[in-house]
């Protein structure tokens, strides 16, 4: 398996999930753990480039997979441009599903790098933010869309 | 923490099936673990064995055979939502397979398993229904085809046995001149009620109809009775016959009361949705639009 660009080599039981594996195998802490019903979206990372919830994903399903989580996002210490338009646009407030919204934004933008803002409410139904920064959340995957159609 | 089990990864659907049969009540068959595993976190299911049925490559597979479009049990949602042959054949089904609860879900979530469970609160089971759609079911030694209208029982039950595997949806296109359409209201990524129409229209008449509706009661419904009251009549004194026949939906969907709506809302949004899909069918394949929930 290779998370976050690193190779990973071991056993894991199969009932455990890629959620489980990540936190306590691994030390990545930055995808939460939440409704562990599909539903709100705290749990996001990415296998192969598909977002999925990984608290209802088995971790041995990854093997010889690529999985992407929060932690691996950034390339050093430069923030991948939806970092940056989080940040500018203040798409969070108690910052608690704010890794998910990445990396489903991550995964919609992968999928179809200039979405309309349509596209964007839809991809990102299944993100629920409590503090409701659905706005500012929605405002900064359009601007990195922007920024992508211009480049 | 899931409680610990083995898990098997058979060839082929028969050795799935033998599997099954040998193990019992002890195992159940795996495919995008949508459910199940929610399942068995829940502890609403126990399993010491989990039978992985996507390592079976015939399963993953969309054909389309000049009449059917077979689909593999395997096959995820976001594949069907996107799939170009679904989207020429079957596009309501497309649509209605764009609906089913959150990306993530629909990456995961497979067809065959979708069906299987038989979870009322569902999108592709009243969709399919108005296709007409069959079920390939197979066992150790010998595979059987049931309707899909058959194959749904109850709620969360279906004719499938314990020691077999659905391994194939077959999904004709609408007849020549019928288009369709999906609408639904929905609540938590799942559907409060949804419908699925089929009209062919002649002369400002509803020449043929097909409707379905699902998550009312315990399992989706074709409404034959009502398309045989309305073949032939316009559309606006359908739409008065469907906001005339509650008592024939309360006898019929057998509504009841959940988490996502009382049977009463159930009832009149079931009533709603078929006057509307029925207005937007004749317009085209895509799909009535759905009211927003959260």
């Amino acid at each position: 398996m290779i998370v976050n660009g690193q190779s990973w080599n071991g056993q894991i039981p199969v009932q455990e999930t890629l959620l489980e594996f990540l936190r306590n195998r691994l030390g990545l802490t930055g995808t939460k753990r939440s409704c562990e019903s599909e539903i709100c979206g705290a749990c996001t990372v990415l296998v192969e480039s598909q977002a999925v919830s990984s608290c209802n994903y088995l971790a041995y399903e990854a093997h010889g997979k690529s999985v992407l989580s929060i932690e691996g996002l950034s390339v050093g210490d430069q923030l991948d441009p939806l970092q940056e338009a989080f940040i500018r646009n203040m798409g969070f407030q108690c910052g608690f599903c704010t890794p998910g919204q990445l990396m489903m934004a991550k995964a919609l933008l992968l999928d179809n790098p200039s979405p309309t803002r349509e596209q964007i409410v839809e991809g990102m139904n299944g993100n629920i933010c409590r503090c409701g920064a659905y706005p500012a959340i929605t405002a900064s995957i359009l601007e990195v869309a922007g920024l992508t159609a211009k480049k | 923490m899931l409680r610990p089990f083995r898990v098997l990864e058979p060839s082929t659907a028969g050795e799935a099936a033998a599997e099954l049969g040998r193990l019992g009540e002890r195992a159940k068959v795996y495919a995008g673990g949508a459910e199940l595993l929610l399942l068995l976190r829940h502890k609403l299911v126990q399993a010491d064995y989990l039978v992985n049925i996507k390592r079976i490559g015939a399963l993953d597979k969309i054909t389309w055979d000049g009449a059917i479009l077979r689909i593999g049990a395997t096959v995820t949602h976001h594949r069907l939502e996107k799939e170009p042959l679904v989207q020429k054949y079957l596009p309501m089904f497309a649509h209605a397979e764009s609906q089913v609860a959150n990306l993530r879900v629909r990456n995961q979530g497979t067809l065959g398993g979708n069906l299987c469970f038989n979870d009322p609160h569902s999108d592709p089971g009243p969709a399919l229904l108005v296709y007409e759609a069959s079920v390939k079911l197979a066992g150790a030694s010998e595979e059987r085809l049931t309707t899909l209208d058959d194959f749904f029982v109850d709620m969360y039950a279906t004719t499938l046995r314990p020691d077999e595997v659905l391994t194939e949806v077959q999904v004709p296109p609408l007849p020549a001149g019928f288009s369709g359409a999906y609408a639904r209201v929905h609540r938590f990524q799942r559907p409060t009620v949804a419908v699925a129409a089929a009209v062919k229209i002649e002369n400002g008449r509803l020449d043929n109809v097909r409707l379905a509706v699902g998550c009312v009661g315990p399992k989706p419904q074709r409404l034959q009775e009502l398309e045989a009251k309305i073949r032939g009549i316009s559309l606006k004194d359908a739409q008065r016959v469907i906001s005339q026949s509650g008592p024939y939906f309360m006898k019929l969907l057998r509504p009841v009361d959940d988490l996502l709506g009382s049977a009463d809302y159930k009832l009149y949004m079931t009533r709603t949705l078929l006057a509307r899909a029925l207005e937007e069918a004749p317009n085209g394949d895509r799909g009535a639009k759905s009211a927003k929930g959260d």
